[in-house]
């Protein structure tokens, strides 16, 4: 099994690399209003629209956020999503790559990879983590 | 008129009275007979006349010698105006000449005396006065001795200090001139070391500005590096492009082939080689940008450095212009103190000099005043003795007025004819 690791803040991250679609970098992402602040934008790629979560601000990493969305940020690069009809498109701080798991991860919230504790999530932690979210800067 | 003596008056007295009574005895003989009678009569008749003629002839002597006598008498009590007249021509005319000789004598000597008595009276009026102011001097002159005594020692005394201060100012100028001669090698080396550090300071700059031109020919392979390396970043950042594009697309195609199954795993593992080589790349271009920073800045840095060591170059040309400069004027200076010093070293040894004859001179002003110093000890010994001697010239002058004084009563006793005192008067008033 593989899975796609990237890190927010010092924190390494994991997803089951079925449900990455695509990576895309230097992309416009559309600012939208009343918002929660982990709420990046709208990006349109190739005749679909996705939210564009930052990741460290969505699962409630402390660390300061430099970017505004509001031009695309050099060598930025963006996960594209998707899982049973659902999409998101996700800032990580960075993209570690893909890395192959032997035996069953199922249950497990973290799994320790070259002196590395990568955290196990679904793509569906995060988008509770979204809706959890009120509308509104906070 | 010839003389006529005594003797000869006598007999021819004695003759005329032998005629005279021849002459009567004879009458009487005439007239008268009787013989006895003739001659009694004869004999008294000559007695008579022998003693008349006697009387007369020893009144004739007496009456003068009296005259004379009584004219001695008034002249021993001083009455010179007694005149004798002199009648006869016989030996009391000699005995009258000669007395009258000897009253004239004596007035012109009581009148010599007299002048010479008024004249030592008023001499030693004078004299008393001069007594008096030379007794008076003589006390100046004692005192002034005194001071001058004093002053003697003191002078003494100081001509004695400033000649120990004049021979450790000899000192203190030899040590002057010797310093002076030390001073002037010192300057006449400093001088040397002067002309040294000029050229030295020249050669310096010729050095300076073959370095400078040596280095703005080097410098300028430095100024075009960093275009160089602006080329080679252009390049880099299309590499890093590369990289970052085929990162992403191995990233991509990582998950096309996890999404292809079983059957993408070969292309998974080439596609994460890709990768790792997209990120080899990237590293590479990393480094190589890093290197290229880092010679950008050592260039930079250089070139700064250049920039800065040009302008501290500038900076130290112009110093060493301003040194040579500097030591030009030093040179100058040095010259012109060398010149002074030399002159004034001139000038300490001629003072030198005129100290030392000044105080050969002083030595001799010095034994000088030690001599005036013993000469005013004698002259106020001597001062002091002139002084009692003059108190004694006073009192022998006083004894001496006494005597005058005496003299003038003394010839005040005697009196003198009034023609001849007033001409003996005469040259008094004439003194």
């Amino acid at each position: 099994m593989k899975l796609f690791v990237f890190k927010a803040k010092d924190k390494y991250i994991g997803i089951e690399s079925e449900y990455i679609y695509r990576i895309i970098d230097d992309y416009k992402i559309t600012p939208v209003c009343l918002t929660p602040k982990c709420y990046a934008g709208l990006i349109f790629y190739r005749g679909e629209l996705f939210d564009v979560i930052n990741i460290r601000l969505l699962l409630g990493y402390s660390g300061h956020l430099e970017n505004t969305y509001d031009e695309p940020v050099e060598n930025q690069r963006i996960i594209i999503i998707k899982w049973h009809n659902k999409k998101l498109a996700v800032i990580p701080d960075e993209i570690i790559g893909m890395i192959w798991i032997d035996g069953n991860y199922e249950g497990l919230n973290s799994y320790r990879h070259e002196n590395k504790d990568i955290n196990l999530i679904k793509p569906d932690y995060i988008w509770k983590k979204l809706l959890e979210l009120s509308y509104g800067h906070h | 008129m010839g003389r006529t003596s005594i003797k000869n008056k006598l007999i021819m007295y004695f003759l005329v009275l032998l005629l005279i009574v021849i002459v009567v005895i004879e009458v009487v003989n005439q007239t008268t007979k009787d013989f006895f009678l003739a001659q009694g009569l004869s004999i008294a008749l000559a007695m008579a006349i022998g003693t008349v003629f006697g009387i007369i002839f020893s009144r004739s002597i007496t009456l003068r010698l009296k005259k004379l006598s009584d004219a001695a008498g008034k002249i021993s009590c001083g009455d010179l105006t007694q005149e004798i007249q002199i009648i006869s021509s016989d030996e009391v005319r000699d005995l009258e000449e000669i007395f009258s000789l000897m009253v004239n004598h004596l007035r012109a000597l009581l009148i010599d005396m007299k002048n010479v008595s008024l004249k030592i009276h008023n001499t030693n009026s004078i004299l008393k006065m001069l007594a008096k102011k030379l007794l008076q001097n003589s006390n100046e002159i004692d005192i002034t001795a005194k001071i001058i005594a004093e002053s003697s020692a003191k002078q003494t005394e100081i001509v004695h200090y400033t000649t120990i201060k004049l021979n450790n100012s000899i000192k203190v100028m030899d040590k002057l001139v010797q310093q002076s001669s030390q001073t002037i090698s010192k300057a006449d080396a400093a001088i040397k070391k002067t002309q040294k550090g000029e050229s030295n300071a020249r050669e310096i700059i010729s050095h300076l500005e073959l370095v400078l031109k040596q280095m703005s020919e080097s410098a300028q392979p430095l100024s075009r590096l960093p275009e160089k390396v602006e080329k080679i970043k252009i390049v880099m950042n299309v590499i890093e492009a590369i990289s970052q594009k085929t990162d992403l697309l191995s990233l991509n195609a990582s998950i096309e082939a996890t999404r292809a199954g079983e059957s993408g795993k070969g292309f998974a593992i080439v596609a994460e080689e890709i990768r790792n080589m997209a990120e080899s790349s990237k590293q590479s271009s990393k480094a190589i940008a890093k290197l290229v920073e880092d010679i950008l800045e050592d260039n930079q840095m250089l070139k700064e450095f250049l920039t800065k060591n040009q302008s501290e170059i500038d900076k130290g040309n112009k110093i060493i212009h301003g040194i040579v400069q500097t030591f030009s004027d030093m040179l100058l200076g040095v010259k012109d103190i060398f010149s002074e010093i030399k002159s004034m070293e001139d000038a300490t040894v001629r003072q030198a000099q005129e100290l030392r004859s000044f105080s050969e001179h002083f030595q001799k002003l010095s034994v000088s005043a030690s001599r005036n110093y013993d000469s005013t000890q004698k002259t106020t010994v001597a001062a002091a003795n002139q002084k009692n001697e003059v108190k004694r010239m006073a009192s022998a002058i006083n004894l001496l007025d006494k005597l005058s004084k005496k003299m003038l009563e003394t010839q005040q006793q005697f009196s003198l004819p009034e023609q001849k005192k007033q001409i003996s008067d005469k040259p008094e008033e004439e003194d």
